[in-house]
């Protein structure tokens, strides 16, 4: 029975998969060119351009009319809303022109910062996975962490790490130009100038008291406290919480800035497209390695340090689950996660009323069946292997399926969507048991594997699945053309991206691993063992996470 | 020893510090930037001193040091890959030959990272700890009423 079920899920996969290829090359299948335009109609002889606008505002209804109500809104927003420069002269064409831009500048404000706020809502989504996942004696400590690490990264991003990020970005016209934002610092290697750091943007003070910079300091804040969160999970149950803040301090000021400003902020990883040849550069479109990938290894390097948890391990070395105690947290809070990557993805756009900026659609629809297939993979891999469809690894899968798409989001259709989501959700299951039984890494959420092997996965497939329609005003850092994958034709975006990939693993982790080493020499990252047996809630919180409750441990293993 | 006093006071310190470091940073081509800073940099530092002095009062926890040439070694070889991936673009204008490059420091980065550095940090160290400390980590939960 249980072969037979093995088998279903087999062929259940390799139906997807084999549909999403199709799918492919039905993509790859050049549409039909455009029927050729009738001959040009002559244009109709019109009437000066002010004159028409006259004419406009003579018919536009009257404040008696609007008086009356309009329940249908045909008459209202008309030309008596366009302010004009001089009252006495009426509205110009060169005042509507300003009110284009204006609105167009207004959209993508309102846009970006209302999928920030979705960012934002994503730590309690976060916060509600990480407790459920832990036992109800350390519930209080692990909200907590969750809900002080939002204070932790947006003030040390505030004072230090946007100016690191983003603070030589100037020209973004999606945000009217962000023209203060010019303080990249480069090294000259190889006759090329590379971008290490930034500096403009400090305090958000000087010529950066902006409104444009206000709105991407916003939405790149709460992408950075989204890395800074996952760490928490994977040191739960036992992370000292003075260390636990300090770390994130350090975090948000400088090791997530710096690779942000590599990947996002016209750093040397964006400019291998105009330096080195490279595809587009290194391409990230909502940060699968800027955020999933840094957050996900410096959840390694702290848990590394940290150590397991008591009574993980045996002495032999086998593993001991230790179970979370509230399901419900966890899937809800999955969902709000999930809801969350709304905001993240097609957000990423930094507007919504530009060049190529109407794939907004396109990049919510590849969020959702990412996470739809992630699941999916996941569930069945568990089912399948394991006999149970286990909630807690199907909650993991959802995430790593949307965690993999946030890097390719921007640059794949659907069936690549679908292909990266299932893998991830297959992906995270494996890697959970290899982080747990061959490196005896104690996660208890599997955050290292949700997202920083599922980050490492979201930027090879860019450079895998990236099918080459996406235009995004012409060019992608600073390279004319569209991104395109190895699937595609384009062998050197692959390149680039596990350069990225290097990066990650080989400096990203040495900077986070040895910022980490100071703080366990000056601070010791890990509570005392009487602490941690007894809970973290009393004697790190002052108070319990659920005071109605009596704790009663229970000795189910010895050392022996 | 668990959340204190002393902990709270010395934070507050660190971080009011770090603020007056950046912030002298920020201003540092005025005067007074460049009084805040040293003023920062000081009050870090006695932070970090407090937090060293209190450390102890932790109590004896449940990791072992590991091993501090292993972990030099681990480091060492992760950033040595990440090292080749860059030699890498600058040795050859290939595609196929940067991608092969590319690939030998990734492997050699992961081999700093989940090869050497688990080791140096005590892989089994729950395995090696004291008997005592190896109490249930489960609780199960009554309600009261």
């Amino acid at each position: 029975m249980k072969k037979i079920l093995q088998y279903s899920c087999l062929s259940l996969c390799l139906f997807t998969v084999g549909l999403a290829l199709g799918a492919v090359a039905h993509a790859q299948t050049p549409a039909p060119a455009a029927a050729a335009p009738a001959a040009a109609a002559p244009a109709p002889t019109l009437a000066p351009a002010d004159a028409q606008l006259k004419d406009a505002a003579g018919k536009a209804p009257a404040t008696a009319d609007l008086a009356k109500g309009d329940p249908g809104g045909t008459i209202t927003g008309t030309i008596n809303d366009v302010p004009a420069a001089d009252t006495k002269a009426g509205v110009t064409l060169p005042d509507v022109a300003n009110q284009v831009g204006q609105n167009k500048i207004a959209v993508n404000f309102v846009w970006t910062l209302v999928t920030g706020f979705l960012v934002m809502f994503m730590q309690a989504g976060f916060a509600m996975v990480e407790s459920g996942l832990c036992r109800a004696k350390n519930a209080n400590h692990t909200y907590m962490m969750n809900f002080f690490v939002y204070t932790c990264g947006l003030f040390s991003y505030w004072i230090l790490g946007f100016a690191i990020q983003m603070g030589g970005t100037a020209g973004n016209s999606n945000l009217g130009g962000l023209q203060s934002l010019t303080g990249e610092h480069s090294l000259t290697l190889f006759g090329k100038a590379w971008g290490v750091f930034a500096s403009a943007g400090m305090l958000l003070s000087g010529h950066t008291y902006d409104v444009g910079v206000m709105v991407i300091f916003l939405f790149e804040m709460v992408f950075m406290d989204t890395a800074l969160t996952i760490v928490t999970g994977a040191c739960a149950e036992r992370w000292k919480f003075l260390a636990f803040t300090v770390s994130s301090i350090i975090m948000g000021a400088i090791t997530y800035p710096l690779y942000g400003n590599w990947a996002w902020g016209g750093g040397w990883l964006s400019q291998l497209g105009t330096n080195t040849g490279l595809g587009k550069g290194y391409c990230d479109f909502a940060g699968s390695g800027v955020v999933h990938a840094v957050g996900g290894i410096t959840a390694l390097a702290v848990c590394m340090i940290i150590g397991p948890r008591i009574g993980k391990y045996n002495r032999d070395g086998s593993s001991n689950p230790i179970l979370g105690h509230d399901v419900s947290a966890v899937l809800i809070g999955c969902f709000i996660l999930a809801f969350g990557w709304f905001g993240f993805n097609p957000g990423s756009t930094l507007g919504a009323s530009a060049n190529g900026n109407l794939r907004i659609g396109t990049i919510a629809v590849d969020t959702m069946l990412a996470g739809c297939t992630g699941t999916l993979g996941a569930i069945l891999y568990m089912w399948s292997l394991k006999g149970k469809p286990d909630y807690s690894m199907s909650g993991n899968g959802l995430l790593a399926g949307l965690v993999a798409i946030t890097a390719p989001s921007g640059f794949v259709n659907t069936a690549g969507a679908c292909i990266i989501g299932l893998v991830a959700g297959v992906l995270v299951c494996l890697s959970c048991a290899f982080f747990e039984n061959t490196l005896k890494v104690d996660d208890p959420v599997g955050a290292i594997s949700v997202h920083g092997t599922n980050g490492l996965w979201g930027v090879l497939s860019v450079g895998l699945f990236a099918d080459g329609t996406s235009n995004y005003g012409g060019s992608w850092n600073g390279v004319t053309g569209n991104v395109t994958g190895l699937f595609y034709g384009d062998a050197s975006q692959l390149v680039a991206q596990l350069v990225g990939i290097s990066t990650l693993i080989g400096v990203v982790f040495s900077i986070s691993l040895v910022i980490n080493l100071a703080i366990e020499f000056f601070v010791g990252h890990r509570v005392s063992a009487e602490t941690e047996l007894a809970g973290l809630d009393i004697p790190e919180m002052g108070q319990l996470g659920y005071p109605e409750f009596v704790f009663r441990p229970e000795p189910v293993m010895s050392a022996a | 020893m668990a959340a204190s006093k002393q902990q709270g006071s010395y934070l507050t310190l660190f971080w009011t510090a770090v603020t007056a470091l950046c912030a002298g940073l920020a201003y540092f081509a005025e005067g007074f930037g460049k009084l805040v800073l040293v003023l920062g940099l000081v009050g870090v530092a006695i932070s970090l001193v407090g937090f060293l002095k209190i450390k102890p009062m932790e109590g004896k926890t449940a990791g072992v040091a590991g091993n501090a040439v292993m972990k030099l070694m681990g480091l060492a070889v992760a950033l040595g890959g990440w090292f080749v991936t860059i030699a890498g673009l600058h040795i050859t204008t290939s595609v196929g030959g940067r991608l092969i490059f590319a690939l030998v420091g990734i492997a050699v980065s992961l081999v700093g990272v989940i090869g050497v550095l688990p080791i140096a940090f005590g892989k089994s160290m729950a395995g090696k700890a004291e008997p005592s400390s190896f109490v249930a980590a489960k609780t199960t939960l009554e309600h009261s009423r």
